[in-house]
C-alpha cells in the first residue's frame, strides 16, 4: 500500500522580518515556515516542500484519515498487517519510549479519550467507565515482530504524540537537504530550526500564557534543535475543586495528578522534545525535578 | 515559571541515539539529531566526556574531572596512589582543548625477575660509588648498603627468603605527567586533532605527540579518522644501564637510553542501526630502541637440580612491531547501554593476545547508575620468554622472565557506581578486581623448581573515586 498522496499546496507566503512566512494548515494546527532569504521563489518553494512534507505525513499516520497507515492498523482486525520501513522506523521508536519510559509514553492510549472528553467541563467519567477500557490500553499486549504489527481486537494505536513532531524534524531537514536558508518550521507550536539566524542571531519564540488573557509567559531565543509545549490550557475537566488536565496516565487511565499546565522542552530534534515534554507532564508535580535530573533545557508552568 | 537548565541524564541520552537512529533510517540527515553534533546553541548541554560516557559533547562547557586511583597488588607487592585531573574547554564553534595533569606515587615491591628457590637468594645490586648518597635502600629495612670486599664500592643487598618470589623492594617512585590535546573542526565534517603528552620519573622520561584527522561520511552514519602518534622515551636507570645478559653486580655504568615509537590507527565508526554503534580500529606501530627493564634479572639454574647458579641481566630485542584489530559495539536497549568489545593483537616478539570485554551501563533512577563489567585477556608467551636459563647452554641473545611477557590469562570483574549530586556533578566510584594466572608448574620445570611457583602475575585490587562538574 502506497501513502504517497499528491496534494495541492495551500499555503500562502507572506513577507516577514528578514524574508517570508508560508502559512498553511495539517495535522489540525497552523503551520508556518519561516525563512530568512530574500528570494520570494525560493522561499515559495521551500514552503510548499515543507507543507507537501506535513501533508504526507498527517495522510500517512492520522488516525481520523480513514485510509492512513494508522487506520489500516487500528482496522485490522486482530491481525498481523506487515508495515513499510518508515512505519517501522516509527513504531520501534515508540516502543523504545514506551520501555525508556517504563509505560507512560504509550501509543494505545488514545482508546482513553472516548470516556476523557476535555472540555472545560466537570464530566468525570466513573471508574468503571475508565476501568472498562483498561484492557484495551497497553502497548506490552501488542504483537510487535517488525516489519508486522498484530494489534489486539479493540485496541488502537495512535500516533499523534509523535507524528507531528517527527514531521517538523523531517521538514527540516528536507529543507537543509536543498538550501542553506536560516529557517523555522512550527507544526502547531512544535518547532525546530535550522541553524542560527543569517546573521547569526538567535530565533525568539514566545511561550503561550496558560492564562486566558492570551500574554506570554515569556520568550525563548534558540540558534540550534527544538521546541515543543505539552499542556494546554484550554484542556481540562474540573470538579470538587480538582482540575484533571488532559495528560491521561496510560498505566492508570487517570490524568496525571498536579500536572503542570505547560511544559516547554528544548531537544535537539522536535521528536525528543515531545517525548520529553509528555513524560515530563506525566511526572505530575515531580515534573520539574524530573527535567532537572534529565538535564534538559526546559520551562514548566504550574 | 520556573528555568532550568542541562545536563541530561540517561533517559535523555539513550533518546538522542534512539532519534538519530530513527533518522539515520529515514536516509535523511542524521547530522542534526546525532548525539555528538547536537545539544549546542540553545545552551550548555550533555555531558559526555565523564570517564565513562562518550558520545555526546559539552559545546560551550568547561568540564573538570577530578579523580583518585588507589591500587594495590596482592602480596604485598606494587601500591599505588593516583590523583588525576582533566578539564576541558569545549568553544562554542566544536573546538575542544583539554588538558590531563597525573601525579603518580608508587610504593612497594617488583618482582625481580629471578625464579624462586628453596633457600634463601641473596641479590647485590648496583650501586653509586662510596661517598654517593643512595636512596635505593631506604625502603621498608628490606635491604642493607653493604661495602664489596676489595673495593671502595657501595652495593645493596638484599634477600628473598626459601620458596619466595624474589621482589626488590627497592621501588619507589613518583610520576608526573601532563597532557594536551586540541581539535578543531575545519569544515562541517572534518575534525583535526594535535596532541602532546610529557611524563616524567626519576629514571624515565616520555615525550609524545599525535596528529589525527577525523572526517564524516553519508550524513554523520559513518566517521572514518586516521590519526599517527609519536613517543620519545629516555630510560636513565639509577645507577646506569646494565650490560644485558651479565651477571648481577655492583658496577654498571652504561650510558642513559632511548626509544621512539611511531604507531598509526585507522578506524571506521558505523551507525549500524537504531540502537547500534560500531567501531572498527586496525593499529600499526613500531618501537625501536631500548626495550629491556634495567632492573629485571633472570636466574640461570642448574640444569639437573634446578638450583640458581648466577643471576643476568634480562635482554629484550630493539625492534618490536605491534598489530592490532580492535571491534567495539556500543548498544542502547531500554534503561540500559551496553558495551561490547574484542581486539587480536600480534607483535613481532611472538606474542599474540585476545581480549573480549562487556560493560552494562543500567540506569536506576535518573540520578543513579550502576555498570558492571568483566574483561577477559589471554596471550601466549613471547618467543625469548623463559623463567629460567639453564647453566652451560648457550646463551640466547634476548631472554626475560617478565610475567608481563609469558603465557597467562587474565580477568578483570568490576563494578561502576554513579550517582549525580547536582545538575552538572557526577559523583563516580569503581571498583576492579584483576587476576593473572598461568603455568605455575610448567612441565619442563627442572630438578626442585618443579615444586616452585614459577608464575610471578599478579592480583591487584583498585578502586577509583571521582567527581566530574561541568560549568558555563
Amino acid at each position: 500500500m502506497s501513502y504517497t498522496a499528491t496534494l495541492q499546496p495551500q499555503g500562502l507566503l507572506a513577507a516577514a522580518e528578514n524574508g517570508f512566512v508560508y502559512q498553511f494548515g495539517a495535522m489540525g494546527s497552523p503551520c508556518e515556515i519561516r525563512m530568512e532569504t530574500h528570494d520570494a521563489s525560493l522561499a515559495l518553494s521551500l514552503g510548499e516542500i515543507a507543507e507537501a512534507e506535513a501533508l504526507r505525513i498527517e495522510h500517512k499516520y492520522s488516525r481520523y484519515l480513514k485510509d492512513s497507515c494508522v487506520s489500516h492498523i487500528n482496522q485490522s482486525g486482530g491481525k498481523a498487517v506487515a508495515l513499510d520501513a518508515e512505519t517501522v522506523g516509527l513504531i520501534a521508536y515508540a516502543d523504545q519510549c514506551y520501555t525508556l519510559s517504563a509505560g507512560q509514553f504509550d501509543i494505545t492510549s488514545g482508546v482513553l479519550r472516548r470516556v476523557w472528553r476535555f472540555d472545560g467541563s466537570a464530566n468525570i467519567p466513573s471508574p468503571e467507565e475508565v476501568d472498562g477500557l483498561r484492557d484495551r490500553v497497553g502497548w506490552s499486549k501488542v504483537g510487535w515482530h517488525p516489519p508486522e504489527i498484530s494489534l489486539p481486537l479493540d485496541m488502537e494505536i495512535d500516533l499523534g504524540g509523535l507524528a507531528k513532531e517527527y514531521a517538523v524534524d523531517l521538514a527540516v531537514q528536507r529543507l537543509q537537504a536543498i538550501s542553506d536558508t536560516p529557517v523555522l518550521v512550527n507544526f502547531g507550536g512544535d518547532l525546530r530550526v535550522s541553524g542560527p539566524r543569517a546573521k547569526g542571531g538567535r530565533w525568539r519564540v514566545a511561550i503561550e500564557s496558560v492564562e486566558d488573557d492570551s500574554g506570554t509567559e515569556g520568550v525563548i531565543e534558540l540558534s540550534d534543535g527544538a521546541i515543543t509545549t505539552s499542556g494546554d490550557a484550554r484542556r481540562y475537566l474540573f470538579k470538587d475543586g480538582v482540575r484533571y488536565g488532559h495528560i491521561l496516565d496510560p498505566r492508570t487511565g487517570w490524568p496525571v495528578r498536579d500536572a503542570p499546565r505547560s511544559v516547554t522542552v528544548a531537544a535537539p530534534t522536535c521528536v525528543e522534545a515531545g517525548i520529553l515534554s509528555t513524560l515530563a507532564m506525566l511526572h505530575g508535580r515531580d515534573a520539574w525535578s524530573f527535567l532537572k535530573s534529565e538535564g534538559v533545557k526546559a520551562w514548566v508552568l504550574f | 515559571m520556573q528555568l532550568i537548565s542541562p545536563t541530561p541524564a540517561a533517559l535523555t541520552r539513550t533518546l538522542g541515539l534512539l532519534t538519530a537512529s530513527l533518522f539515520a533510517a529515514t536516509g535523511l540527515h542524521a547530522q542534526d539529531v546525532s548525539p555528538a553534533a547536537s545539544h549546542s546553541a540553545y545552551g550548555p548541554s550533555p555531558d559526555a566526556r565523564t570517564p565513562t560516557s562518550d558520545t555526546s559533547s559539552d559545546l560551550g562547557l568547561t568540564r573538570v574531572d577530578t579523580a583518585i586511583l588507589f591500587y594495590q597488588e596482592a602480596g604485598g607487592r606494587v601500591k599505588a596512589t593516583e590523583p588525576v585531573t582533566s578539564i576541558t574547554f569545549n568553544g562554542s564553534d566544536g573546538e575542544i582543548l583539554s588538558v590531563k595533569l597525573t601525579a603518580d606515587s608508587l610504593t612497594g615491591a617488583t618482582p625481580n625477575g629471578a625464579a624462586p628457590w628453596k633457600a634463601t637468594q641473596t641479590f647485590i645490586s648496583p650501586s653509586k660509588s662510596k661517598g654517593v648518597q643512595t636512596t635505593t635502600t631506604s625502603a621498608s629495612g628490606h635491604s642493607q648498603t653493604v661495602t664489596l670486599p676489595g673495593t671502595d664500592i657501595v652495593a645493596s643487598q638484599y634477600t628473598a627468603d626459601p620458596h619466595a618470589l624474589p621482589l626488590d623492594y627497592g621501588f619507589r617512585d613518583t610520576r608526573y605527567a601532563v597532557d594536551l590535546g586540541y581539535t578543531t573542526p575545519i569544515d562541517a565534517v572534518t575534525r583535526l586533532s594535535f596532541g602532546g603528552g610529557l611524563s616524567t620519573e626519576r629514571d624515565f622520561k616520555s615525550l609524545s605527540g599525535s596528529f589525527g584527522l577525523a572526517r564524516d561520511l553519508f550524513d554523520k552514519n559513518t566517521t572514518v579518522s586516521a590519526a599517527v602518534n609519536l613517543e620519545y622515551d629516555t630510560s636513565n636507570p639509577y645507577f646506569g644501564t646494565p650490560q644485558p645478559l651479565t651477571e648481577m653486580s655492583a658496577l654498571e655504568k652504561g650510558p642513559n637510553q632511548s626509544k621512539t615509537v611511531v604507531n598509526a590507527v585507522l578506524g571506521v565508526t558505523q551507525v549500524m542501526n537504531r540502537n547500534w554503534l560500531a567501531q572498527v580500529n586496525y593499529s600499526v606501530g613500531s618501537a625501536n630502541g631500548y626495550q629491556t627493564d634495567p632492573y629485571r634479572l633472570i636466574s640461570v639454574v642448574d640444569g639437573t637440580t634446578g638450583a640458581p647458579v648466577r643471576y643476568l641481566y634480562e635482554s629484550r630485542p630493539k625492534s618490536r612491531i605491534r598489530q592490532s584489530l580492535y571491534m567495539g559495539n556500543k548498544i542502547a536497549l531500554g534503561p540500559t547501554v551496553t558495551d561490547i568489545s574484542g581486539r587480536l593483537y600480534h607483535d613481532s616478539w611472538g606474542i599474540n593476545s585476545v581480549t573480549a570485554e562487556i560493560a552494562e551501563r543500567v540506569a536506576i533512577t535518573s540520578a543513579l547508575y550502576v555498570e558492571p563489567h568483566l574483561r577477559y585477556y589471554s596471550q601466549s608467551k613471547a618467543n625469548f620468554f623463559h623463567d629460567y636459563l639453564i647453566d652451560g647452554q648457550t646463551l640466547p641473545d634476548y631472554a626475560s622472565s617478565d610475567s608481563r611477557l609469558g603465557k597467562f590469562t587474565a580477568t578483570t570483574v568490576g563494578l561502576k557506581v554513579g550517582l549525580k549530586v547536582t545538575t552538572n556533578g557526577e559523583l563516580y566510584v569503581r571498583a576492579d578486581s584483576y587476576n593473572q594466572t598461568g603455568a605455575a608448574h610448567p612441565a619442563t620445570a627442572i630438578g626442585d623448581l618443579k615444586t616452585e611457583n614459577l608464575f610471578s602475575g599478579i592480583k591487584a585490587t583498585s578502586v577509583i573515586v571521582g567527581y566530574t562538574f561541568a560549568f558555563q
